[in-house]
């Protein structure tokens, strides 16, 4: 693994280095802030190693994660060095996740050529957790050339996928997307590429069909293809497919993703200080400012944003 | 700013060859809902792949569900594996079937703590909360 070494000593030199960073991240704070910069810096100097970052999302049960597992091995038989970021949310009532996609991955021990690692949204309270931003910064950085954002299958509402890849795969089951789905605004339009996963399932020629026709009516409309993760059939040709259009769609793409994670961080560390504000009463404090006619909403919320 | 602590990760594995995983289910699923992050791995996972899970993952924890027998010769090889791959600060701790008189031996090889049949969700937790390395 190439090395990437910041003031502190720390390194993305070995997996162990890696997974540790992507908790820092996670952790937040100044040693985060630093890891952030060696791998923006280190990410400047080799621009003729960018990775390909594909998003991956679709409704629970369309089988991404077997999806993914299955072109993560064939990437990996071809010589790529590929990493899979699993995003999960964390339960609103605990702060605790339940990270279950490992299960569909093949482990496969002593290979530094994959990185597997799950991520929780930690209260982020978007589908997309900004941790996902970082995660992928850095391994990106310590060589990865081929990663995989997998996102949770929040559907149409789980749009933050799009600043933060290059490519956005949008699996469907053999049962989904009616022409009506397809047609309606979200993420259905953002993706690049759709697959209808499960060909080996009843229906999935009539969803493939269903879903070109509805897309047929927009403009750019992306290629509908079938695969199945568990006999294997088409997945050869989807990875073929989005390796093609990363080539066509490449070019600015690390700045898009660097200026991706840099928006999310400043969101994340604003969304902190609302929080703050909650807690230590200043917000209640505004609203009845507002409720007194001491200040108007619009000055309030300057007020806080000011704090 | 409010000090802030990340969630504590637990990998559940499920060393060997039996495939009974409704208890490790249960605790995984329980673990959440007591604020943990739990990384579940599915069943029949050899030392090696559970290590390096539990290494990419960067867990506090991994807790071994074992229910065939082989616990004497699978639990060692996760600590030694652990520290081999210089996370010797991972708690290790094991659940399942384990004769009593084999507990002695596992503890001596590492394994932190084991919990029986009868143990509870919370009691797991408490146990966790109290032994994980602070960060």
């Amino acid at each position: 693994m190439s090395e990437v070494t910041d003031q502190h000593g720390a390194a993305l030199r070995t997996t162990r280095e890696l997974a540790q960073a992507i908790s820092s991240v996670e952790r937040g704070g100044p040693a985060a802030d630093a890891l952030i910069q060696t791998a923006l810096t280190r990410l400047a100097s080799e621009r003729s190693q960018n990775a390909v970052v594909i998003g991956v999302t679709g409704a629970p049960g369309a089988g991404k994660s077997t999806l993914v597992g299955a072109l993560a091995e064939r990437a990996r038989a071809a010589g790529r060095r590929v990493a899979i970021l699993a995003v999960d949310p964390s339960s609103v009532q605990s702060g605790g996740a339940l990270l279950g996609d490992r299960v569909r991955v093949e482990e496969r021990p002593g290979d530094e050529g994959r990185f597997v690692r799950s991520i929780a949204t930690r209260g982020s309270g978007r589908s997309l957790s900004h941790t996902a931003a970082a995660a992928s910064l850095l391994v990106e950085a310590a060589g990865f050339d081929l990663v995989f954002i997998e996102t949770v299958g929040a559907g149409q509402a789980d749009l933050g996928i799009v600043r933060l890849a290059d490519l956005v795969l949008l699996v469907e089951g053999p049962e989904g997307g009616d022409e009506v789905q397809a047609m309606k605004a979200g993420l259905l339009e953002s993706a690049h590429l759709v697959v209808v996963n499960k060909s080996d399932r009843p229906g999935a020629d009539r969803a493939v069909e269903r879903l070109r026709s509805g897309l047929a009516l927009g403009h750019d409309a992306p290629e509908v293809l079938l695969a199945s993760a568990v006999d294997g059939s088409g997945v050869a040709e989807l990875l073929t497919a989005l390796e093609g259009l990363a080539v066509t769609r490449s070019g600015g793409g690390l700045q898009r993703r660097i200026a991706a994670h840099l928006a999310a961080a400043v969101e994340a560390r604003a969304a902190l200080r609302l929080r703050d504000a909650e807690s230590d009463g200043r917000l209640a404090a505004l609203a009845q400012s507002i409720a007194t006619g001491e200040r108007p909403l619009s000055g309030a919320v300057d007020e806080l944003l000011k704090g | 700013m409010a000090e802030r602590t990340a969630p504590i990760r637990v990998l559940i594995a499920k060393p060997g060859l039996d495939g009974h995983d409704r208890g490790a289910k249960v605790l995984a699923r329980g673990l959440r809902d007591e604020g943990f992050e739990v990384i579940y791995t599915g069943i029949r996972r050899t030392t090696e792949a559970i290590i390096a899970a539990a290494i990419e993952e960067d867990v506090d924890v991994v807790g071994c569900s074992i229910l065939s027998g082989a616990h004497a010769t699978l639990l060692p090889k996760v600590v030694a594996g652990l520290r081999d791959a210089g996370a010797a600060d991972v708690l290790v701790v094991a659940g399942g079937i384990i004769p009593e008189e084999d507990r002695a031996g596992l503890q001596a090889a590492g394994i932190a703590a084991i919990f029986g049949p009868g143990s509870t969700i919370a009691e797991i937790a408490t146990y966790l909360r109290a032994h994980v390395r602070s960060n």
